[in-house]
């Protein structure tokens, strides 16, 4: 029956380049926490925002533009690999790439430009732990993250080139960071051996390493990145992909 | 009353005693100077950093100053050993990190830079450093962003510096260690050469000399199994044409830390006696050592003189990570001769044991033999020899050939080697034992029967046969295998 319902809603045009990620559950990194965290149904854009769909963006939303963005939402490097401010890139493959060097402030009103919202950090963190398409063996999965993390990524590619998971959504992995809503929510201590006065015991370095799990290895990777962050923070290799709650449940 | 008064005496003289036993410490050469942290320092200078094997000039000033270090944080794709490549975390570009060099009661301005290309979240912790995390907590940065934080340096002592970012192993499996020296403010006793060495292991997807981009590999890290041990970075690194000299006569001071992320090091070096070791890199002092234990995340400093020729060999004593796994550099003392301390070989003649036999060196069960390869043509018979060369020969054999007299036969312009109807085959397959006359030199020794297939013998020895003035030509895979054949 609800399956029925989804194909309603998907077929609605406002929600064209989302995907529909069912409700489910997954494994969730920080000890402590449930075994299995539920997150209800939800869409997502399939792929990354790209530097081209930004463009439109900050042409509607001059203020958002570099030069009159205010440093209190952006850093000093937001968009810095634009040519000029109304000017993306100049060619169209590059236009097709991730957009990054934006700040949490920006995307989070790119996406609500859109009638969207940031993923949470749970649900970004869910719909990542499908596998990619075809595949029944999670190795898989590691090993792209693994080979992401020991080589340079290619921000330059494509929003969507590399690998489709399970879910249909384009490159949650192996290609750019990306912001969620609550990025900062886990209070991520600076010094990550630090297990005794890490507030509310959420994290837990040896306990991670001891789990002797190389998933939970890369997931630890991510955590650290998010919580090196600060809002206003750009970084070359992080960008954003948009959700959107399912308002109409039947 | 009166036993109270006893008591008040025995007190009192105890009081005297370790007054004097205070007194008497102080006096100590190894007693710690205690820094005075509330006392200014007078003016600032911005820090020289090195590579390794370099080590910074010392700073001049007489009085304690501010020490400004700039340090980036670069991530980037470098050699690990020939045909390998490795992306390497670094702490300025090369691994290990820049040398830091500062005095003790310095005031040191640390500021971290991550550079915007890079993917990942940084920190450092620097084991000089009196206070949390030793800076890793005020340095995490993301790419494209600096920390500043200043501390005193208060201990004397030659400190390992890492990355403590999560996951803190992979940081630093991955390369991101070096050393910083806090020395006396008098500075050490001058010598006539100081070298940065550090040894660490790399975890990589492929077995060691497999070619192409290794990746890191976690489940290896976790069982300590590295493919990798090496000196400065890479297999090689301080080695061969990259080789420390130094004179006859002169005296050397080694700054010697391990980055780990998990072995301790058995340093040694081969052909010499440390003078004297600052042990774990502190204020006590140990003389004559042989081999000096270095933890993972600690360091050592050794001293001593060089009063021969020849090259030293800088090594693990776990010995075949050495010699298997890449863990080798060298210093090349030249010179004059000086029989008073060595004399050279003075007398040869054939001992024969009983179960004296030839030794296999084995790379698994079976052989590589049978695995079919296309054959390779001369240039890339040579690149590959090249490497093989470095591999499995240069250890006995040494750089470009030249062997060592009386001891390993030269294989440059060989005539022995020329003269052999199979071009060597025999000898890299079999071993070889025995009474030799290699170019008029009588050798008598045993090399073992080195277990490669029959592309490496084929590479192995086409490499030699031209690079090391041997007439030339192109050995070919199916000779090896022919060879094997007929036996």
């Amino acid at each position: 029956m609800l399956l029925l319902s989804f194909v309603t809603i998907s077929l609605s045009s406002q929600n064209r380049g989302m995907v529909l990620i069912p409700s489910g559950s997954y494994k969730p990194f920080i000890k402590g926490q449930a075994d299995q965290l539920k997150v209800e149904h939800f869409w997502m854009d399939e792929k990354a925002v790209t530097n081209a769909e930004f463009l439109d963006f900050v042409k509607a939303n001059p203020k958002w533009s570099r030069a009159q963005v205010k440093r209190l939402f952006a850093d000093q490097d937001y968009l810095s690999h634009w040519r000029t401010d109304f000017v993306d890139q100049n060619n169209s493959q590059q236009g097709n790439a991730p957009v990054v060097n934006v700040s949490w402030f920006a995307a989070n009103a790119y996406c609500t430009w859109q009638g969207k919202r940031l993923p949470t950090l749970s649900e970004w963190e869910y719909a990542a732990s499908a596998l990619p398409q075809g595949s029944k063996d999670s190795s898989s999965l590691q090993e792209i993250i693994a080979n992401w993390y020991s080589r340079r990524s290619q921000v330059e590619n494509d929003a969507a080139a590399f690998y489709k998971s399970e879910f249909g959504l384009w490159d949650m992995y192996g290609k750019v960071w990306e912001w969620v809503y609550d990025f900062n929510s886990v209070q991520y201590n600076e010094d990550s051996r630090n297990m005794e006065e890490s507030p509310e015991g959420l994290f837990c370095g040896s306990a991670s390493l001891n789990a002797n799990d190389a998933s939970d290895y890369a997931t630890f990777i991510r955590y650290a990145f998010r919580g090196s962050l600060k809002g206003d923070f750009t970084v070359r290799k992080l960008g954003f992909r948009c959700a959107k709650t399912i308002e109409n449940q039947q | 009353m009166k036993s109270f008064i006893t008591t008040l005496r025995i007190k009192t003289f105890l009081v005297l005693l370790s007054g004097i036993a205070l007194l008497w410490s102080c006096k100590s050469e190894n007693q710690p100077k205690i820094v005075d942290f509330n006392k200014a320092v007078t003016g600032e200078v911005r820090a020289v950093l090195t590579d390794a094997p370099m080590v910074p000039p010392r700073i001049e000033a007489k009085h304690n100053t501010k020490v400004i270090v700039e340090l980036e944080v670069i991530e980037q794709t470098m050699r690990l050993a020939d045909g390998v490549d490795y992306t390497f975390w670094t702490f300025g570009g090369k691994v290990p990190g820049k040398f830091i060099r500062v005095r003790q009661g310095d005031l040191v301005e640390f500021h971290l830079h991550n550079h915007p290309d890079n993917m990942l979240p940084h920190n450092i912790d620097l084991h000089a450093v009196t206070g949390p995390g030793g800076g890793a907590e005020a340095s995490l940065i993301a790419p494209g962003k600096s920390a500043q934080f200043s501390f005193r340096a208060l201990n004397q002592g030659l400190y390992v510096y890492h990355c403590a970012t999560a996951p803190v192993g992979m940081h630093i499996a991955n390369g991101m260690y070096g050393l910083i020296l806090v020395e006396p403010l008098e500075g050490f006793p001058p010598v006539d050469h100081e070298f940065y060495v550090m040894q660490s292991e790399f975890y990589t997807t492929g077995k060691f000399g497999e070619k192409g981009h290794q990746d890191f590999d976690m489940q290896k890290a976790l069982d300590e199994r590295p493919d990798y041990v090496v000196i400065n970075g890479a297999v090689g690194a301080s080695a061969g044409e990259n080789a420390m000299t130094v004179k006859v006569g002169e005296t050397v001071r080694l700054y010697l830390g391990n980055g780990g992320p998990n072995l301790i090091s058995s340093f040694h070096v081969i052909g010499e006696i440390f003078d004297k070791v600052y042990v774990e890199g502190g204020t006590l002092i140990n003389h004559d050592v042989q081999t000096t234990l270095i933890p993972a995340g600690g360091s050592a400093i050794a001293e001593f003189r060089c009063d021969v020729p020849g090259t030293l060999h800088l090594v693990d004593h776990s010995i075949f990570r050495s010699f298997n796994k890449g863990a080798l550099a060298q210093i090349k003392v030249v010179g004059d001769e000086n029989h008073n301390v060595f004399t050279g070989k003075e007398k040869e003649e054939v001992y024969l044991p009983e179960g004296s036999s030839i030794q296999r060196i084995s790379s698994g069960k079976q052989s590589a033999a049978a695995e079919v390869i296309p054959e390779k043509n001369l240039q890339e018979r040579l690149a590959a020899g090249k490497t093989l060369y470095n591999q499995n020969c240069m250890a006995c054999h040494m750089d470009h050939g030249k062997g060592i007299a009386g001891t390993f036969p030269p294989l440059v312009n060989s005539d022995y080697l020329q003269a052999l109807p199979d071009k060597g085959i025999g000898v890299i397959l079999n071993g070889l034992q025995g009474e030799i006359l290699v170019n008029g030199n009588k050798y008598n020794n045993i090399m073992p029967a080195v277990s490669l297939s029959d592309d490496q013998v084929a590479s192995i020895l086409t490499y030699i046969f031209n690079e090391f003035e041997n007439g030339g030509g192109l050995i070919k895979a199916s000779e090896v295998r022919d060879w094997r054949d007929k036996k």
